[in-house]
Order: C-alpha cells, then sequence, then structure tokens
C-alpha cells in the first residue's frame, strides 16, 4: 500500500541523490546531507543510492573515477600551495635574518 | 560423417564425395532432419540489440538481390513434402544408387541429392555467379520436379565441378562453418565482429549508404569468408538502423527545441502532476507526454543505451552504459539489456532508457558509438557535470530550462560545496518535486528498493519528519 507514495518518495530521493551528484558528493556525503538537510533516513538514501548505481553503472564509474581524480587533484594543490607557503615563509625568514 | 547414414545410404556417400561436394552433403544431411534450424537467431545476432529485434529470424529479410531462399524454398518444399514423391522417383533410378530406394525415407539420400544440388547452386549463388547459377538452379530444380534424380545430380555434379576449382574451397569452408546447422538457407554463420563491422560500415561509406551494394561492398571488403547474402543482410539491418537512429536524431531534436520553448515560455507552469505520475518526470511546462512519440515501436533499442552506434563496440560490458539522459522519446523499448521497463509509459518518455533495457546481453560483438556520435550532437549540456561522459549518443536533453537555481547549483561543481548550497538546493528539490532531474540517471526499481528496504528493517514511509 503506499505503492504511490513510496514510489514518489523514492523519486525524491533520487533526485535529491542526483542534486548532490551535482555537488560531487559521494555516497557518504550524500547521506549526511540528506539527512540532515531532508530528515531523509541514511539508509533510504544509501539504499537507492545502490540501486541508481546499479542500473547506471558506467555512470558511476566514470563518476567515481573522476571524483578520484578530482581528490588526487586536490590533494596535490594544497600540496603544492603547501610548499610555496612554506617556501615564501622561510624565504622571509631568511631575509629577516639577513635583513 | 553423414549426417544421415543409414546403412542404406553408402551408396550414396559414395556419390556424394565422388562430386566433391561431401561438405555440402554433410550439411544436407543436417538440413533435412533440421529444417527449423536457423544459423542464427537474433540473439546470436549481436545487432539484435541495437535495432529492430525481428520477430523472425534473420532469415526473414528479404534478400536485396538474388534470392537464394527462392531456390531453397523450392527444393525444401521437395524435400520435405516430398518423400512420397521422391520414392517414386527413387525406383528407377538406379543410375547411381546401388541403396535401395526404400530408404528414402531414413535416408532421406533423394533429399540429400536434391538438396545437394541446391547446396551447390546456393554456393555459386553466393560467389555471385548468379546467372549460370541460376541455370544450374533451375535446371536442378526441373529435373527435381520432374522426377529425374539422375538429372540432379548431373546439373550437380556438373555445378560442383566447375564450381570445384576456385570455389569448392571457400564453398566447403563456408559450408564446414555452418555445417552443423546449416539449413536449406545454407545462410553461413556470420560472427559480426566490431572490426569487421568497421569494415562493412567503411566499405558502406566508400561506396555511398544509397549506393552500397552487396556485392561490391564485398569487394571492398575483400573478406573471403563473408557471402554476398551475409552482407546483403547485414546491409538491410543496418538501414534499417540508421533510418532509425535519423529518425529519433530528428524527433530528439524537435523535442529539445519544443522544451526549450515551453521552458521559457511558461516557465511556472509547472505542471503539477499527481503523484501517479511522479515517475513520470514531470517537466516544467510540459504538455503532457507528447503522443507516443512516433518511435513506438522503437526499436529504438538503442535508444537509450549511449545510443549504440551500431557497429562500434560497447565501451563496457552489460549494463554499464551510459546514463541516459535523454528525456526523450522513446516509448518503450522492447527489450532493454538493462533493467526492467520503464516504470510508466509516459513516464517512459522521459526516463526512457530504452537502450538500457534488455536482455542483459550485451552483444559482445556489438557495436556501438560512433555513428550516432555524428547523429547526435549532444546540445550542451547546461552545467556539464565532469563525470557525464555522456557522449555522444545522448541528444542530450539536459535541463535546459531556463533555471536560474540549476544554473547557480552546476556552477559549484568545480568548488568545494559549502553546506549552504547543499542545504538550498536539497530544499529546492524537496519544495519543487516537479522539477526535473538534474541527471536523468535512470531510476532504481521501486520494487528492488523497497525490497531492499524491507531487508534492512525499514518501512518506507517518510519518516516523520
Amino acid at each position: 500500500m503506499g505503492d504511490a507514495s513510496s514510489a514518489s518518495y523514492i523519486r525524491m530521493v533520487h533526485h535529491l541523490i542526483e542534486k548532490c551528484i551535482c555537488f560531487n558528493l559521494n555516497k557518504e556525503e550524500c547521506m549526511d546531507a540528506l539527512e540532515k538537510h531532508a530528515n531523509i533516513n541514511p539508509v533510504i538514501t544509501s539504499t537507492v543510492w545502490k540501486e541508481l548505481e546499479k542500473e547506471n553503472k558506467e555512470f558511476f564509474e566514470t563518476y567515481n573515477k573522476d571524483r578520484v581524480d578530482r581528490n588526487i587533484e586536490e590533494e596535490t594543490m594544497q600540496r603544492i600551495q603547501k610548499m610555496l607557503s612554506d617556501a615564501a615563509a622561510s624565504k622571509t625568514d631568511d631575509d629577516e635574518e639577513e635583513g | 560423417m553423414l549426417a544421415v547414414s543409414p546403412v542404406g545410404c553408402s551408396g550414396l556417400e559414395e556419390r556424394a564425395a565422388a562430386t566433391g561436394i561431401g561438405m555440402e552433403t554433410e550439411a544436407i544431411g543436417a538440413v533435412s532432419s533440421d529444417l527449423v534450424d536457423f544459423d542464427f537467431t537474433v540473439d546470436d545476432i549481436d545487432f539484435g540489440d541495437f535495432f529492430l529485434r525481428l520477430e523472425d529470424d534473420g532469415d526473414a529479410l528479404p534478400d536485396l538481390e538474388v534470392d537464394p531462399s527462392d531456390i531453397f524454398t523450392e527444393f525444401e518444399e521437395i524435400a520435405a513434402g516430398g518423400n512420397n514423391g521422391v520414392t517414386d522417383q527413387e525406383v528407377p533410378t538406379s543410375v547411381n544408387r546401388p541403396a535401395s530406394p526404400p530408404d528414402v525415407d531414413p535416408c532421406s539420400g533423394v533429399l540429400t541429392a536434391e538438396e545437394n544440388a541446391a547446396v551447390v547452386a546456393f554456393v555459386d549463388v553466393e560467389e555471385g555467379k548468379g546467372e549460370s547459377n541460376q541455370q544450374h538452379a533451375d535446371e536442378a530444380a526441373a529435373a527435381a520436379n520432374n522426377g529425374d534424380f539422375a538429372a540432379v545430380m548431373i546439373a550437380a555434379e556438373e555445378k560442383s565441378t566447375s564450381s570445384t576449382t576456385s570455389s569448392s574451397q571457400e564453398a566447403e569452408s563456408r559450408h564446414k562453418s555452418s555445417g552443423k546447422s546449416s539449413h536449406g538457407k545454407k545462410k553461413a554463420k556470420v560472427d559480426w565482429t566490431p572490426e569487421l563491422h568497421r569494415r562493412f560500415v567503411q566499405a558502406v561509406e566508400q561506396l555511398g549508404i544509397d549506393k552500397a551494394v552487396p556485392s561490391r561492398i564485398l569487394e571492398i571488403m575483400g573478406i573471403d569468408s563473408l557471402t554476398r547474402h551475409n552482407i546483403a543482410s547485414h546491409l538491410q539491418k543496418y538501414r534499417s538502423h540508421r533510418k532509425h537512429m535519423l529518425a529519433r536524431e530528428a524527433e530528439a531534436a524537435s523535442w529539445t527545441q519544443r522544451r526549450q520553448m515551453y521552458a521559457t515560455g511558461s516557465g511556472a507552469a509547472a505542471v503539477k502532476r499527481p503523484d501517479a505520475n511522479a515517475w513520470t518526470v514531470p517537466t516544467i511546462g510540459f504538455p503532457p507526454p507528447p503522443p507516443p512519440p512516433a518511435p513506438p515501436s522503437h526499436p529504438m533499442q538503442h535508444f537509450g543505451r549511449p545510443l549504440h552506434v551500431w557497429g562500434h563496440p560497447t565501451p563496457t560490458v552489460d549494463s554499464p552504459r551510459v546514463p541516459m539522459w535523454p528525456r526523450h522519446l522513446v516509448p518503450r523499448t522492447p527489450a532493454p539489456p538493462w533493467a526492467p521497463p520503464p516504470p510508466a509509459d509516459p513516464a517512459a518518455f522521459w526516463h526512457h532508457h530504452p537502450y538500457m533495457r534488455g536482455p542483459g546481453h550485451m552483444p559482445t560483438q556489438v557495436i556501438a558509438m560512433p555513428m550516432p556520435a555524428a547523429r547526435f550532437p549532444a546540445p550542451p549540456v547546461r552545467g556539464v557535470l565532469p563525470p557525464c561522459p555522456a557522449p555522444m549518443y545522448r541528444p542530450l536533453v539536459p535541463p535546459t530550462f531556463a533555471n536560474k537555481d540549476q544554473q547557480d547549483t552546476q556552477l559549484q561543481l568545480h568548488t568545494q560545496p559549502s553546506s549552504e548550497s547543499i542545504d538550498a538546493a536539497i530544499g529546492d528539490v524537496l519544495t519543487k518535486p516537479w522539477l526535473p532531474l538534474p541527471l536523468g540517471l535512470k531510476p532504481p526499481s521501486v520494487d528492488s528498493v523497497m525490497g531492499e528496504l524491507q531487508r534492512q528493517g525499514v518501512a518506507n514511509v517518510p519518516p516523520a519528519c
């Protein structure tokens, strides 16, 4: 019973998940977000996510790969930034010392 | 050797050997007992996935040029129904058959001989010896008809002798491969591998789709193991596939236009659809699902799946297919490779993944890509989602609605998502359920979700807030 409402609920969750994907969230992040902002049981989110993944395997494969790539990219950027700031910091020190 | 080898047929075996068409005999033997054993079924031919799934098997395709099947039919009839007649014919023939006529039944010797002729005729037909072939075939047919067994054999022999030199090898190899299940309709089973298909497409394009004639295609491809008939039927399928692709594309284009029209025109005229249509993506301002989008018969099995262009290997396996974004047509697909048929028909309209559905069997050989790529120049996707490979096919009908929210949202893609924006987006969805799905992923099956939830001990009912 409540089939229609279940169906529409699931559709809603599906929609929300898609939105999260637009934000590049992963499954866990999505579960958190939906629970926090939409009061959706994370178990439901997780289930719908998994089902979506099953139905759209290719998409998710690419998506996940991209996320990984992006994460790697981010990490690298951060490291570079850190190095730069470290270098800047030590340079300043040098200057100060010398100066 | 002979599939049919009752004692009495030994003479026939000798004879067959003598005529140098032993292979065919074997095939024929099989044939006579296996009249309905088609060389390939649609399932075998992977490209069945892509397009029209013919109800009947490939054999039914009308031949583009010569009609060897007609020849066969003739023989088959004779063979099948003619046991009686044959018997009569048999009796007088003692020419080369020490075997006794009464063996006709089990032996089907006579049939074999006739079919020998048929085979030979066919072989020649395949090799393009059109006319002379016809003559021989006619002769053989006439002979058979007249009950002149000897004549048939002779005709067959002639045929085989003349064709022995160059064609016997080909014929034999061909028949070898199709031996076991060959049918009167000698359609050697051709494995249309992606590579093979690619060459085929190249040849066709070289000649021009309209001018592409099987014999020329065969020449260009230069592959011995292909018969003109194979090419002819493959060509036919290819053409029909193209037509559908074109039709789809046209439709997709027109839908996109309409959508834009409606979207911009009546932004807020959100059609609030009743729950029942929850699955149908009620899109803003969209008129009730357009009349069963023409491609009803969708064979569009290709739609949806990443429009598999007929002929290119699928990038991945089985199900994984690029998500369809389309919201377009595609009413229903007969046998989507992926998943269960769309929840509702009209709904299907939106989320159609025609391709997607279907027997999980992704044609190993298959095809995919290229063509459509040309055809469906994916309309610019708003805020293309990085992961969306979307390629080519999809006549992407991404959310083109002039939806500012979406635009804003999309821009978030590259930055670290902030909680507020996520919250805003989520709120948006909650308050405006009629919004189209941003990605248009194939929706999960309600049943499987519910089942899964039950297993986890969760009641679906929207949890009380």
